[in-house]
């Protein structure tokens, strides 16, 4: 699916990490996992929401950061939207929470979305097509989650939480500029929950090639073709990451080097936060990016699909950094917890 | 004319893999395709003879023998399955070589097929348990590799090996499959790779073990001489099939010895197979059992196999189940086609002049097992 002649940029950006982490080699030794597993995932330890933090608190913070970060007048904003697949409510919207407690203006479009970890990624290419046709001014774009995982499932070395947000608006006030998006989606089914169902199923290695790899594949191709790029003219490059290893794998095969990847990889300290996953890496990378400097944006999400962007700083960045939180402010502020706190904070056990 | 010899004329295989996007249907479709580029196969087949092991199970089929022959149209033909553990291949090669010995049809193909990546590891591993006894090992859900690992372990200790002695087989078998283009695993890997590999279960690790893979793989067997000159690439003759079965593992005395191989090895003599003369592939599905087998063949002595190994030519010239791949109920089809084309038109680019193949399947720690003998043609 191509882009049109989009007309919008990020204007602000913030995110939002929980202090808790528990170390990936104490889940494996819980379940008697080896340790080879967990250094072939690159995963060193995730990030733990507490008992009071959710999709929509993360969420909340997160938009903050970003607000404080761009200044922009809440009364401007006209769309919100929460990509998410742990919504506090299974039926109840998150993004009304997030928004009325932000003072955003009733008068506004306002949803939460959900296809796996690429929900936010839709968001924002909706958000951009909505600024670019005049629809809103301005739109809040939300990727939060508080990732599930069964215990003694692979996937629990991973499943972390955070939240990352951006404000889309018009192009002449944005630090980056989206240059072109495409998104590639097809039905496979790699990973699920049903309803009713507390954890996530996955097809293990049909997570892979059929999956991952194959849509992000096709939507880079799609965006270079469309734009005429090639992988050179990237600075940098952030996809969606699972985990620490799959991100420098579809790079080398798209031929963009570790180099290019390695500054927006946060996945090895923070787990997989799916909806944030790649919205924090992009947050860090803004966080040092240069004016001139094009950045390779890359969504996942299971079931499957993919969006591309090229993001294109501009002058303004260099005002915009220091104004609020940087990610690696996050990531240095942590409070190590063992597996039985860990337990009980994300209610792996049921207490009468 | 009519021989009162067996033959076979001419194999076709796809190459082991994970083939998300297509069914057993599709897999064989193209060995069908690739065996009717000489003559269509409804033309001279009389009779199609199944191996696969877990229809029932992962593909929730019963009587798929019936479902292939609808599916390539070649009704009103007979068709059957036929499952004996992992030593289905050459359980249904022993059915068909039956067939033509006793008079009763003249051409008979062979499929092996089996679909393993349907579902993940620990799925197919529920299934994997029903190979084993349901009332001993099933019930305690306990798979080959873990059985495997303990007589690993017993060898080490028993003869004094580190556990990076035992990385030559893997690392052998990596390196064969790098020319066979059907192997599923193509890579070469080092000593170091085995030993900092994931464990499966200890001692055993990742590249001791067998891949999972989906594979299908198909041999014509015929006493019609007159369809030779018609058909395939070239022929073998099928010498015989002998099958044999062992006491649990449990019943055991000496459980670094594998009754049923041994026995059928002793019969190998009668036949006047000369194994330094032979092409051999053997059912390597954990590194441990690699080592077993080559001791019981002769080849080496009790507790040397890991030194004699490098030595030993013309054996899994595949890659072995290690890294050839071991798509259960068809592997031991896989094992005949490969010695075919060897010791005819080739495998990949290799071509041996050896008079003999011996091909060797068992079912999990020698269960049962079986033996085909093949000869080059005279």
């Amino acid at each position: 699916m191509t882009s049109g002649k989009p007309y919008a940029g990020i204007l602000g950006w913030g995110v939002y990490i929980p202090r808790y982490r528990i170390k990936a080699a104490d889940i494996a030794r819980m379940w008697g996992f080896d340790l080879t597993l967990v250094k072939s995932l690159n995963i060193e330890e995730k990030a733990v929401a507490s008992v009071d933090e959710d999709a929509t608190t993360m969420g909340w913070y997160a938009s903050h950061q970003a607000l404080i970060r761009c200044n922009v007048d809440v009364n401007d904003i006209g769309a919100v939207f929460v990509g998410t697949e742990s919504k506090p409510f299974a039926v109840k919207p998150s993004a009304t929470v997030i928004a009325d407690a932000l003072g955003i203006p009733h008068r506004r479009l306002t949803t939460d979305m959900e296809f796996a970890c690429r929900a936010a990624g839709e968001a924002l290419r909706i958000s951009i097509a909505l600024v670019s046709s005049g629809m809103v001014n301005k739109s809040l774009v939300i990727g939060s989650d508080t990732a599930q995982a069964s215990p003694g499932d692979v996937l629990e070395l991973t499943a972390g939480s955070g939240a990352a947000a951006y404000v889309v608006g018009p192009r002449e006030d944005s630090v980056a500029y989206f240059e072109g998006s495409f998104s590639y989606v097809s039905d496979t089914p790699d990973f699920w929950r049903r309803d009713g169902v507390p954890y996530p199923s996955h097809g293990e290695i049909f997570t892979e090639e059929p999956a991952y790899f194959n849509h992000i594949i096709n939507s880079v191709k799609g965006l270079m073709e469309e734009l005429g790029l090639r992988p050179n003219d990237f600075d940098y490059a952030v996809f969606h990451q699972p985990n620490g290893r799959f991100p420098l794998r579809v790079g080398a095969e798209l031929g963009l080097s570790r180099e290019k990847i390695l500054p927006g990889l946060v996945t090895p300290w923070i787990g997989n936060t799916y909806n944030a996953s790649a919205l924090i890496g992009l947050a860090k990378v803004l966080d040092e990016a240069k004016p001139g400097q094009r950045i390779l944006l890359v969504t996942f999400g299971s079931g499957a699909g993919s969006d591309a962007f090229s993001i294109l700083v501009s002058d303004k960045i260099s005002e915009s950094a220091g104004r609020a939180l940087r990610v690696t402010d996050f990531l240095m502020n942590k409070i190590y917890i063992d597996y039985g706190t860990y337990s009980k904070l994300r209610k792996l056990l049921e207490r009468l | 004319m009519l021989s009162s010899n067996t033959y076979i004329i001419s194999s076709a295989l796809i190459r082991v893999g994970r083939y998300f996007n297509k069914s057993y249907k599709d897999l064989i479709r193209e060995l069908v395709a690739e065996l009717n580029k000489d003559l269509p196969i409804h033309d001279y087949i009389d009779y199609v003879v199944v191996s696969n092991v877990f229809s029932d199970s992962i593909l929730e089929q019963l009587d798929i023998s019936t479902m292939i022959i609808q599916e390539l149209n070649l009704t009103p033909k007979p068709a059957v399955r036929v499952e004996a553990g992992e030593s289905s291949g050459l359980m249904a090669l022993k059915y068909a070589h039956s067939l033509i010995k006793s008079g009763m049809t003249s051409t008979v193909l062979v499929i092996g097929v089996e679909k393993l990546v349907e579902y993940p590891t620990t799925v197919v591993n529920k299934y994997m348990v029903r190979l084993l006894n349901s009332d001993v090992e099933g019930r305690y859900d306990i798979v080959t590799v873990n059985e495997a690992a303990l007589l690993m372990k017993l060898y080490m200790k028993k003869h004094g090996h580190s556990r990076e002695d035992l990385t030559i087989w893997p690392i052998k078998m990596h390196e064969n499959a790098v020319n066979n283009p059907y192997a599923q695993l193509r890579n070469r890997i080092t000593k170091e790779q085995v030993i900092n590999s994931q464990i499966i279960s200890d001692p055993l690790r990742l590249f001791d073990v067998h891949p999972l893979g989906d594979g299908a793989s198909a041999i014509v067997l015929t006493n019609n001489k007159e369809l030779m000159s018609k058909v395939g690439t070239g022929c073998v003759e099928l010498i015989d099939v002998l099958h044999a079965s062992a006491p649990p593992l449990t019943h055991r005395s000496d459980l670094l010895s594998l009754p049923a191989s041994k026995y059928l090895f002793s019969k190998l003599g009668n036949y006047g197979v000369d194994l330094s003369d032979c092409v051999l592939e053997i059912h390597d599905s954990y590194t441990i059992l690699a080592y077993l087998i080559v001791e019981e063949l002769g080849l080496s002595d009790r507790g040397k196999a890991p030194y004699v190994v490098t030595d030993i030519k013309n054996i899994n010239l595949s890659g072995g189940l290690k890294a050839r791949g071991h798509p259960v109920g068809a592997t031991g089809v896989y094992q005949v086609a490969e010695v075919h084309r060897l010791l005819t038109s080739g495998l990949g680019s290799i071509k041996l002049n050896n008079s003999w193949g011996l091909v060797h399947s068992m079912s999990s720690i020698d269960n049962n097992a079986a033996v085909a003998l093949i000869r080059r043609c005279g």
